[in-house]
């Protein structure tokens, strides 16, 4: 199954993280692919995410990007086709990646002073053309994998485009790796939900930040221009208005719920982890209405704190209600009409915070003094 | 093997979209059973572990998982894997499977 070397019978893991770290060019491969291994055979994520982010550290710490091209085998990451600062090529999926990748390290670096998925530059590598008939991308671990749909069908017949073709989904890998490094929910169940979430959250906002739009303007829509003119539907989950994205005889009908009392309990799908992320990605869609503006900015904010500092691996959808009221009070004051639009934004979902009061904090939150002083706030009274 | 039906299911990935099918050898044409025979020998399926899964049998994120279990006149046998941790040679036959399970859906 895994190509395994001798190094992996005996050498302890912290060895191997130094290796991985200060070895040659050739040591390093070395070690790095034994710590892949045992850590795929072990499920210690957190080994992997520790040691990645030595390996794939940049020395100048910035965006640094590497497309690969799978040429339609499963050897990941495959062959490079482009580094950071080379020009687009003539494959547009190739560019899209590259593209894509860039906007949420954008994203991410700019908003909220995050460099790269694991805080410290990491390097992010995309491989592209993952198998032949593939209608999936997903998160590795270590990378973002992208298919080309069913390209391999009639085109009559074909459902999927490429999943590279909307910049949400991009954001959304990216996001992945950065709960992977952060609240590291587990993905199952309720922790598995707001995993998912969580990737759309900032997978929307990626694209919102790229078009410049407003909350209002936003189409909400996470996979738009992913499913093919053969399917009824407009892409593949809307955070507006959880199960309508797409009702067809070929797909069936979006499954996901927008209120608690619709929650489907299920083991299919790690428990539902794509279905009910439609709760809590109503409640923040509900948040960032009723705060306006860009949504990045305040919505965003809250949602980035608590995962970076609040969640847990088990951290349930009322654990999130509860920490984006709290996060909301730090960042603008208790009372604010952001921690007020927070309490809005889960009630419509069914979920109730703001049963125990919060401290006032003087003069309202560090994030909204700041904003006031460069004029991007009212000021208060 | 003499197999007598294959049951297959494939959950997760991004759009979270089930797909699956039971079906019989009876029920496909006689080169899709041929093909089938041959990959699940070339295999040696029934040797198999039941999880090929990495880690404590939870998935990466958005990665499909594919559950399939082989009907044989001994019993089943049933094998649980994904998209980062399924052998190289099981490629052939996750996507021949795939293939015959949208065309169920589809008729």
């Amino acid at each position: 199954m895994h190509r395994h070397s001798p190094v992996n019978c005996f050498v302890p893991p912290h060895i191997l993280k130094n290796i991985a770290t200060k070895g040659t060019a050739s040591q390093k491969n070395l070690a790095i692919s034994t710590l892949k291994t045992s850590e795929r055979m072990r499920g210690q994520r957190q080994a992997l995410s520790e040691f990645s982010a030595a390996a794939f550290r940049v020395a100048a710490g910035g965006k640094d990007r590497v497309i690969y091209d799978a040429k339609n085998g499963s050897g990941l990451p495959g062959t490079v086709v482009r580094k950071e600062g080379d020009g687009p090529t003539a494959d547009v999926t190739v560019n899209e990646a590259y593209d894509g990748s860039g906007v949420t390290y954008d994203l991410f670096n700019d908003v909220y002073q995050r460099n790269s998925i694991d805080a410290n530059g990491m390097r992010l590598d995309s491989t592209v053309h993952y198998r032949q008939g593939y209608d999936n991308a997903f998160w590795d671990g270590e990378q973002m994998v992208y298919g080309d749909g069913d390209e391999d069908q009639p085109a009559e017949e074909r459902l999927f485009n490429r999943f590279t073709i909307a910049i949400d989904i991009i954001g959304h890998e990216l996001t992945h790796g950065v709960t992977q490094f952060e609240a590291k929910l587990q993905y199952f169940q309720q922790s598995g939900a707001l995993n998912e979430s969580m990737s759309d959250v900032f997978g929307s906002l990626v694209k919102q930040y790229q078009l410049q739009q407003i909350a209002s303007e936003a189409d909400w829509i996470i996979g738009g221009g992913l499913l093919t003119e053969n399917v009824n539907g407009v892409g593949i989950r809307s955070m507006k208005e959880p199960g309508t994205a797409y009702d067809d005889p070929v797909l069936g009908k979006d499954p996901q719920p927008g209120h608690m009392r619709d929650y489907v309990t299920t083991i299919s799908d790690n428990g539902g982890v794509h279905i009910n992320s439609g709760i809590p990605n109503r409640a923040f869609y509900v948040t960032a209405l009723e705060l306006g503006g860009f949504a990045w900015e305040k919505a965003g904010q809250i949602w980035y704190v608590t995962l970076k500092d609040k969640l847990t691996p088990s951290s349930k959808f009322q654990d999130c209600a509860n920490e984006t009221y709290q996060v909301a009070a730090q960042l603008f004051g208790a009372g604010s009409i952001e921690q007020q639009a927070v309490k809005k934004g889960w009630s419509e979902v069914g979920l109730t915070v703001g049963g125990t009061t919060t401290p006032p904090t003087e003069g309202g939150g560090c994030l909204e003094a700041l904003l006031r002083m460069i004029g991007a706030a009212p000021a208060k009274g | 093997m003499d197999v007598e039906r294959i049951k297959f299911e494939r959950t997760g990935g991004f759009a979270g979209m089930t797909i699956s099918r039971d079906m019989k050898l009876d029920d496909l044409s006689e080169e899709q059973a041929h093909t089938l025979m041959e990959l699940l020998d070339e295999l040696d399926f029934d040797e198999l572990p039941e999880h090929l899964l990495g880690g404590e049998s939870e998935s990466m994120p958005d990665e499909y998982t594919y559950t399939i279990t082989v009907a044989t006149q001994r019993g089943e046998h049933t094998v649980i894997t994904g998209d980062a941790s399924a052998p190289e040679k099981m490629q052939d036959l996750l996507r021949l499977l795939n293939r015959l399970a949208r065309l169920r859906k589809k008729h």
